[in-house]
């Protein structure tokens, strides 16, 4: 059986969509276009966008959830939501809350859409959890443990303390059951 | 250092000792909150009663410009200007009901107040909580300006300026300014200012919190520095003529006040009032050239001005009314303002219930119909509209409600009885109702009340400090 190491299934990050802190979500999302058609490697592209800081350390990450909620209007209303929760009412009322929340405006206007492609990408990015990293020469046990107890998307793969790649959980997935497969046959 | 410093020191270590799993720091808003000048400038004054239990002591405490009555004892404590008012406190074999249990007191409750600062903070009513029935505590405590610690045992907990907790047990938490809070027992919270939460689980659940940068303007807190905004501006206004009352030993008897109303000597009283039977004023309360129709009440830190109260109006503890008329058996909720002015009249039905911490501030002319619940912040008919309802629109609610800012879930009609069982109540215990010698209250009692002062040490290290006193008949 392939021992395989994390740094053999990461995708370097010079070859992953990244922006810096500042860029609008429509030049992130185009970015991110331009990464997945410059990536040959894998059948798996690309489903977000790293943002880095002014020194190119990774301060963030934007996936599709991410930006489909800064579009939802009632992502704004999450804090109220959150604060509502903190005062003993039932999942249920807080469920009709959001309900209700949502119905107050369609999602899909040129307004909405203008203004969400106008937000920058630090107000609505994903910041990394203590979790969410890996060492290169980790074996795959170890990211798949982080992947599903963490239930990531992808890692963060480091050298030392720099990030130099992204372990997506498409080429974890296609290498564990390649290997079963294998072994099957 | 001297040994009002020290005390005052101690106090704030402990409450943020409390305070240390949310993380919140009492020590910027202590900076200037006690002025060490003033709390060797006032006495402190106690009432005696036949109605009420005599049981005073004090040690190691300071206790400025402060009132007690009934039982009440303070140790290790600041006290500025607070009115400890222990006349609605439970007697020995009095019975309380709490769920599935059946309490008999064993000795008459006390109010204890250790190791804790209260500024211009009202202490009423008694403990709600099951487990000390006897004993209605203050501890590791801090209250800025114009709290209300209403039936609410308090340990370990901050309490910002106009912030009332009301029958409740609240532990280790901060009640931001102009929060209202009426849950039953709390714990570990950290509630924003302007929230207003009345909880009772199973019953209903009411929830609406002020638009932070609007409540901003009339009441603002930030570190380091004194709180400010138009309500703390109003009441500074009409600051001097409280010191008259209570600089002056033989007052003036107000004339044409009925046998069965009490206005208390330290209320302001300006011309042009009119009081009808059965009115209770209390204690640091503002009345200026308006009419209080009978049974109406009027308590502590309270100002009526220019207003007309039909009757039966009860006006709760800081609620401040300018400028409006008041139908019959309209209720104001602690600490609310409502702000009309000359030309704009502002005009409430009857049986309306302004729920406690509303702001109504209005430019034009603004009408309540009867019989409407109404909270929140309004300033026209827009937020009239959203932030009050028919008070049977609300008993039909029957699983939820979202309006506005406001969320409600539970039973509607058990809200509205509640509200109305204890309007009833307070006009009750204030004597609203007293007539041919009996259902007599606060305000046929209070008659036989007269008043002692006691003086804190004026020079050296125990400047400011009182000696150990204790009071018994």
């Amino acid at each position: 059986m392939e021992n395989f190491l994390v740094k053999n299934l990461m995708v370097p990050i010079s070859e992953y969509a990244t922006v810096k802190v500042g860029t609008r979500l429509i030049d992130a999302v185009r970015a991110l276009e331009k990464a997945q058609e410059a990536y040959t490697t894998s059948k798996y592209q690309h489903r977000a966008i790293l943002v880095l800081d002014d020194n190119d350390n990774v301060v963030g990450k934007v996936g599709q959830l991410r930006a489909l909620k800064a579009i939802d209007r009632q992502f704004d209303c999450n804090e109220e939501i959150e604060e509502v929760r903190k005062f003993q009412f039932s999942d249920t009322y807080v469920a009709e809350l959001r309900e209700h929340y949502r119905s107050r405006g369609e999602v899909m206007t040129v307004q909405t859409l203008r203004q969400a492609a106008n937000q920058k990408v630090e107000e609505f990015m994903q910041q990394p959890t203590p979790g969410e990293f890996v060492a290169e020469e980790s074996g795959l046990d170890t990211a798949i443990h982080k992947l599903v107890a963490g239930t990531h998307l992808s890692l963060l793969v480091t050298r030392d303390s720099k990030i130099v790649g992204i372990l997506r959980i498409a080429d974890v997935f296609a290498a564990v059951f390649n290997e079963m497969a294998s072994i099957e046959s | 250092m001297k040994e009002l410093d020290k005390i005052f020191a101690r106090i704030v270590q402990r409450v943020n000792i409390n305070l240390r799993e949310i993380d919140f720091d009492v020590n910027p808003f202590a900076v200037e909150l006690i002025p060490p000048d003033q709390m060797s400038k006032f006495y402190a004054f106690y009432g005696i009663t036949p109605d009420h239990p005599l049981d005073l002591h004090f040690q190691h405490s300071a206790l400025a410009g402060s009132y007690f009555l009934g039982k009440c004892q303070v140790r290790n404590s600041l006290l500025y200007k607070s009115d400890i008012r222990g006349d609605e406190l439970k007697r020995k074999g009095d019975t309380v009901t709490f769920k599935r249990f059946s309490i008999t007191l064993t000795n008459d409750e006390m109010i204890d107040i250790r190791n804790s600062a209260l500024v211009k903070t009202l202490v009423h009513n008694y403990s709600h909580d099951p487990e000390t029935p006897e004993v209605f505590f203050i501890t590791d405590t801090l209250a800025m300006d114009y709290a209300n610690i209403h039936g609410s045992p308090t340990d370990g907990s901050f309490l910002g300026p106009f912030a009332t907790v009301d029958l409740t047990t609240v532990r280790d938490s901060v009640i931001g300014a102009y929060s209202y809070i009426q849950a039953g027992e709390i714990s570990h919270l950290h509630i924003e200012p302007g929230t207003i939460w009345v909880n009772s689980p199973g019953n209903f659940n009411f929830y609406y919190r002020h638009p932070p940068e609007q409540l901003e303007h009339y009441i603002s807190l930030s570190p380091d520095k004194v709180p400010w905004g138009l309500l703390i501006d109003f009441i500074e206004e009409r600051k001097v003529e409280f010191q008259r009352v209570f600089d002056v030993v033989n007052l003036k008897e107000i004339g044409s006040v009925p046998e069965s109303a009490k206005v208390d000597r330290y209320a302001v009283v300006l011309p042009n009032i009119k009081i009808g039977e059965n009115v209770l004023v209390s204690q640091r309360a503002y009345l200026k050239n308006s009419s209080l129709g009978r049974g109406a009440n009027a308590q502590e830190n309270c100002f009526i001005i220019n207003s007309t109260l039909e009757g039966f109006n009860v006006t709760a503890h800081g609620a401040k009314i300018i400028e409006a008329r008041l139908g019959r058996k309209v209720f104001v909720g602690f600490n609310s303002f409502l702000n009309g002015n000359t030309e704009q009249m502002l005009t409430i039905g009857e049986g309306c219930v302004i729920m406690p911490h509303t702001i109504i501030d209005i430019k034009k002319p603004l009408e309540i119909p009867a019989d409407h619940l109404v909270w929140g912040l309004i300033r026209n008919e827009a937020d009239l509209a959203l932030n009050s309802l028919p008070k049977t629109t609300l008993s039909a609610v029957d699983s939820s409600l979202t309006q506005g800012r406001m969320h409600f879930e539970g039973k509607g009609g058990l809200f509205v009885k509640a509200l109305s069982d204890r309007i009833d109540h307070i006009l009750e215990v204030n004597g609203a109702f007293f007539a041919n010698g009996e259902n007599d209250g606060h305000a046929q009692r209070n008659q036989k009340l007269s008043l002692n002062t006691i003086q804190p040490f004026q020079f050296g290290p125990m400047q400011g400090m009182y000696p150990t006193i204790t009071i018994r008949p």
